[in-house]
């Protein structure tokens, strides 16, 4: 393979973000080897980052070291070197001193959004769940458009079984990324975990609109992807709405729709549509026995 | 007109010593001060913590109230985000020096005796030196030595309202408006080497001078460093009511779902 395809081919895999990294590294090294980074220009230094993350990931260091040295030769005082340093500790590094390192970086510019990130990353990691979860609140309270900090804060939550935090974290992601499908289907999951049937009810159902929506006539085609899901959530909140109404108001004080038999109704058609054709057979049976056990 | 036309005839002398020397020159300085201008940028100034934070406290109840009409968010949800925004206003959390002390009345700070301000004031006064003096130099050099000078003949007819714009300098009331003069040639070229300049500096340079023209050193400053000196504490004040608003107009997209996805099934 030429150069200049490797190359092409490397700029490709940054502009979508794919971490093919045993590729990268195969490729990069060739480059690195035939010539050096600075004859590439400007991309050569992006192209340096991409080789050391990747290297790292396949645990050749040695190459990693080559490369962050050529970046804070070029870049001494950069905060995205800093970052890759800071990565490239992490690999071979005690937690502690990966952290002191952080912790040296944020004295000098407590404003760098990314190694803020790694050390909680890194506090998580050693299982210091609440100074993490700490940090990363008093980091979305700075950097509030940071729609992954707040997703991974309600994993977070969620795995320690806060999901009343959880949702509130959530909520934020859901303003910030209002078009997201999977962001409300993690909301409206997250709701029937904590209990909260009336919530999760009505945003599985924003979460079919959602998908649905553009579908011209949604009632002959089957559901696909995570609209199956959704359905599934609206069948499941339905049938156990139907079968013990709640006594009280559920904890958002979200009502049970008056027409909560026809959803169910419209639910289980829409679930067994999704177990249509030859390979749903066995499913749409096994789907069917369960509907009519209760 | 035709007669008129050849009546001028121009020493080539004029061509090689004035014309391409005014342009050649014009570009050269152009390309000059892009990289005076490389030189003088200071790399933006790192902010601490708290000022990023404050700053950014503006953006958050924004972003809440774009969407408030329509908002994906459950009553429960929008109110609490919504009241938490309002105190944390009101008490001033979200101010860089904290909480305001007492009830002594807040003034603007003044810019001149924030240091971080007049940075941002002077790196805008640098550049434009560095673009309005070559200019000025330069305008005087073509008016001292090549004053009423006819540089050169369009190859196309034009109507008299361009006689202003294109014989600067030259008070004839007969003369062919197709003659450019050498004080107008220099404000053609002013004006339209800026996509000259892109070919060769790329489209983000600095050589460009009709942009200045427009653009006044502080309203430069205020597009380098948005934390211009603001009374936040007003602006949260403002943004408190705005908030108040917002929760009127609120409603929730999954407000009546069931019988939007019902009908849409045609259940309904």
């Amino acid at each position: 393979m030429s150069l200049s395809s490797a190359l092409q081919q490397l700029a490709s895999y940054r502009a979508n973000n794919t971490r093919a990294s045993q590729e990268t590294f195969k490729k990069g090294v060739t480059i690195l080897k035939s010539r050096n980074a600075p004859n590439l220009g400007e991309d050569g230094w992006a192209f340096l980052e991409q080789l050391a993350l990747a290297s790292i990931d396949i645990g050749r260091l040695d190459v990693a070291d080559e490369c962050t040295k050529q970046l804070s030769e070029k870049f001494p005082n950069s905060p995205r070197v800093a970052v890759l340093v800071g990565i490239r500790k992490e690999a071979s590094e005690s937690p502690e001193s990966v952290l002191r390192y952080y912790d040296g970086v944020l004295e000098e510019d407590s404003a760098n959004a990314a190694i803020w990130k790694r050390r909680i990353s890194v506090l998580k990691r050693i299982g210091k769940t609440e100074k993490a979860v700490d940090e990363l609140s008093k980091f979305l309270d700075t950097f509030y458009t940071d729609v992954e900090g707040w997703l991974e804060l309600a994993d977070i939550y969620s795995s320690c079984n806060q999901y009343t935090s959880s949702l509130q974290a959530l909520s934020h992601a859901l303003v910030l990324a209002p078009q997201n499908p999977f962001t409300a289907l993690q909301f409206a999951e997250t709701a029937y975990t904590a209990g909260d049937l009336p919530l999760a009810l009505k945003m599985f159902l924003v979460v079919t609109e959602m998908v649905e929506r553009d579908i011209p006539a949604p009632e002959d085609s089957a559901p696909t992807g995570i609209s199956v899901r959704a359905w599934w959530g609206v069948k499941l909140c339905s049938r156990r709405l139907i079968e013990s109404p709640p006594s009280s108001p559920s904890a958002s004080d979200t009502p049970v729709p008056k027409t909560i038999k026809l959803i169910d109704e419209l639910a289980t058609e829409r679930v067994l549509t999704s177990y249509s054709g030859e390979q749903g057979a066995e499913g749409r049976q096994l789907v069917s026995q369960w509907i009519s056990a209760y | 007109m035709s007669t008129s036309a050849v009546s001028l005839y121009l020493d080539p002398q004029i061509r090689d010593w004035v014309l391409f020397p005014i342009t050649l020159v014009m570009i050269l300085v152009g390309i000059l001060r892009h990289y005076v201008v490389l030189l003088l940028q200071s790399s933006p100034k790192k902010q601490p913590r708290a000022a990023i934070r404050e700053q950014r406290a503006l953006a958050r109840s924004q972003i809440l109230r774009a969407t408030a009409s329509n908002s994906p968010l459950p009553p429960h949800f929008y109110t609490s985000i919504s009241r938490h925004l309002s105190d944390a206003f009101e008490a001033g959390t979200y101010l860089k020096d904290g909480p305001p002390k007492g009830d002594a009345p807040s003034t603007p700070p003044n810019p001149i005796t924030d240091p971080a301000a007049m940075d941002g004031m002077m790196a805008g006064m640098k550049t434009q030196m560095v673009m309005m003096v070559p200019q000025m130099v330069i305008m005087g050099w073509i008016n001292f030595f090549f004053q009423g000078f006819v540089l050169i003949k369009l190859p196309f007819p034009l109507t008299l309202g361009f006689k202003s714009m294109l014989q600067r300098g030259i008070e004839t009331p007969d003369m062919d408006v197709r003659w450019v003069s050498s004080l107008s040639w220099y404000f053609l070229n002013f004006f339209g080497l800026n996509g000259l300049y892109r070919l060769i500096l790329g489209s983000d340079n600095s050589a460009d001078s009709s942009r200045d023209m427009t653009a006044s050193p502080f309203a430069n400053a205020g597009a380098a460093s948005p934390g211009q000196p603001q009374d936040y504490n007003k602006l949260f004040k403002a943004e408190r009511d705005n908030l108040q608003f917002s929760e009127g107009m609120y409603s929730w997209v999954g407000k009546d779902i069931e019988n939007k996805v019902l009908s849409r099934y045609g259940k309904i």
